[in-house]
């Protein structure tokens, strides 16, 4: 019984993992997470509720940007289950979920740099244009980083949480801090990846101008883009009435022009 | 908005290259947009996997793999109706096929850059913002009376809108991409939108910068009453002047021909040793 039970926690996690493949449907949410386990374990109805409290906890935890949320997931399945099996009440389950989190948070920050490694790979796919290696690609970078830590939850299911916690918690801190400041790095070679595509010295002061509104002014990129684009509509009008200017006896053709 | 409106105008018009068949494989390809995550650059895999069918619609051999390079670009936005820009993108790229004189394929670039930042204000604060919060007020209140309908509709009240919006978004981005388009280029204005649009994408492009980059100095400089840190003093002299010079020097790098890859390991490096040895936080 427990054997199938774990298979199903297998099963459940893969799918929470796999969640952006369904369209960052909120599926890996405590709500759904918790009234599954609690159907896995054999009791749907303190599932439901604990999963509902769960949820309240978890409700500020949403990947915007490049924030990562703790890992609700691992907290969720097995703060729901354990809490079930101890016959204790929806408190149980929120307690024993942070630490969980926080645990395997810690650990499965590992994946990124074999993530990473599998992604250049695509690039390399893109530049030949093989279609084929670039899809099988794309799958592999998906899953594989989501796979090698998917026997956890199932472990811990099967033997208890304080043996796993403990084990995760021998990881050297300073690895964990490591990729964390690494994933504050990393994006620096994104955007300087991209501005080397659409940076030209005519309009190379504007990518300075949004980094700087944001370092004084505090504004957030949505305000950014706000004024970015009354600049852009008003550079633009005057930029058609000097071309306009320069060549007169077609003025009155280009006058008309909605910028989005 | 009634569907029909939305995919009106793609039908009428029978000699496009793309069609709507190829605009719906965008949308089901959109879905696991978020599936290829990283830190790096974020959702460029996933996006080039779902303009794929278009792409290769619309160019061979050499072509192709220049589209399909210049679509794995950096890009961010809500994922849930990536499909608008997506369609975007495909009316353009479009173009450039159908008119090659007047295209210009930077602009494809500029253009869905500059729509990250808009597209990700208005989708992020309606998704995360509203639509979750609504699925959870209504969901856990019913969960907490341990009632199945709790998650059940939590689950549509987000995905219901979510999948609705995502589908008309292919097809209203490639609209607007066309329509907009070729009566930029009827005016002679394709240039005036390439300005445009490059000075909304490079402040997008600050901005996400300046928020996403992250550089913290911990080095203690002084003793004793006037103490500080070098972090503190850099600050006082010019704001976010880390992150900035660390910008400039990948983008040095990367002029002068190193590699992507080796540079993410060495950044991945640089921050696991600046934790070991303290210099970093």
């Amino acid at each position: 019984m427990v054997v199938i039970q774990t298979l199903l926690i297998a099963l459940l996690t893969l799918a929470a993992r796999c969640h952006t493949m369904f369209g960052t449907s909120l599926i890996n949410r405590p709500i759904v997470l918790g009234a599954l386990t609690g159907l896995i374990v054999g009791d749907l109805q303190q599932g439901i509720i604990m999963g509902g409290t769960l949820e309240l906890a978890f409700v500020g935890a949403v990947s915007i940007g490049a924030y990562i949320p703790p890992d609700m997931v691992s907290g969720t399945i097995l703060g729901t289950a354990f809490a079930i099996a101890a016959g204790a009440g929806p408190e149980t389950a929120l307690a024993l979920s942070y630490p969980i989190a926080a645990a395997y948070q810690a650990v499965s920050t590992l994946g990124t740099p074999l993530g990473l490694w599998l992604m250049h790979k695509c690039d390399r796919y893109a530049e030949e244009g093989d279609v084929k290696k670039f899809e099988r690609g794309y799958w592999i970078t998906g899953f594989v980083p989501k796979l090698i830590f998917l026997p956890i939850i199932p472990l811990a299911f099967y033997f208890g949480s304080d043996a796993v916690v403990s084990l995760l918690n021998r990881m050297p801190a300073f690895i964990q801090t490591g990729i964390n400041i690494a994933g504050g790095l990393i994006p620096a070679l994104g955007f300087a990846m991209l501005a080397q595509m659409i940076m030209n010295k005519k309009v190379v002061v504007f990518f300075f101008l949004g980094y700087f509104t944001v370092q004084y002014l505090g504004i957030a990129t949505t305000g950014v883009a706000i004024f970015a684009v009354i600049l852009a509509v008003v550079l633009v009008q005057i930029e058609q009435r000097l071309s306009a200017r320069s060549n007169s006896q077609n003025a009155k053709d280009g006058g008309e022009l909605d910028e989005f | 908005m009634n569907s029909k409106i939305v995919t009106d105008i793609v039908t009428q018009d029978e000699n496009r290259i793309v069609e709507k068949k190829d605009l719906k494989k965008v949308f089901l390809r959109s879905i696991p947009m978020e599936f290829t995550w990283n830190y790096e650059r974020q959702m460029h895999l996933g996006y080039c996997y779902a303009l794929l069918p278009v792409l290769k619609k619309l160019y061979r051999g050499k072509d192709l793999a220049d589209a399909m390079t210049r679509h794995m670009e950096f890009y961010n936005t809500t994922p849930h109706i990536i499909t608008f820009p997506l369609g975007i993108s495909a009316a353009q790229e479009e173009k450039c096929v159908e008119d090659p004189e007047h295209a210009d394929k930077t602009t494809v670039s500029t253009v869905k850059t500059a729509m990250m930042g808009p597209i990700a204000g208005i989708g992020d604060s309606f998704f995360w913002g509203t639509l979750r919060i609504l699925a959870t007020g209504i969901g856990t209140s019913l969960a907490l009376q341990g009632n199945i309908l709790g998650p059940i509709l939590y689950l549509l009240v987000f995905n219901v809108p979510h999948f609705i919006l995502r589908y008309m978004g292919t097809f209203l981005g490639y609209n607007l991409g066309t329509s907009f388009l070729s009566k930029l280029e009827a005016s002679g204005s394709m240039q005036l939108l390439t300005y445009g649009a490059s000075i909304i994408g490079l402040m997008v492009a600050g901005s996400m910068t300046a928020e996403m980059v992250y550089m913290t100095l911990n080095i203690p400089v002084g003793i004793g009453e006037t103490a500080t840190d070098l972090q503190t003093i850099l600050d006082g002299i010019l704001p976010g002047i880390m992150p900035l010079a660390l910008f400039g020097l990948v983008y040095w790098l990367l002029k002068k021909g190193v590699k992507p890859l080796p540079l993410t390991f060495i950044l991945m490096g640089v921050g696991i040793l600046g934790a070991a040895f303290g210099f970093l936080a």
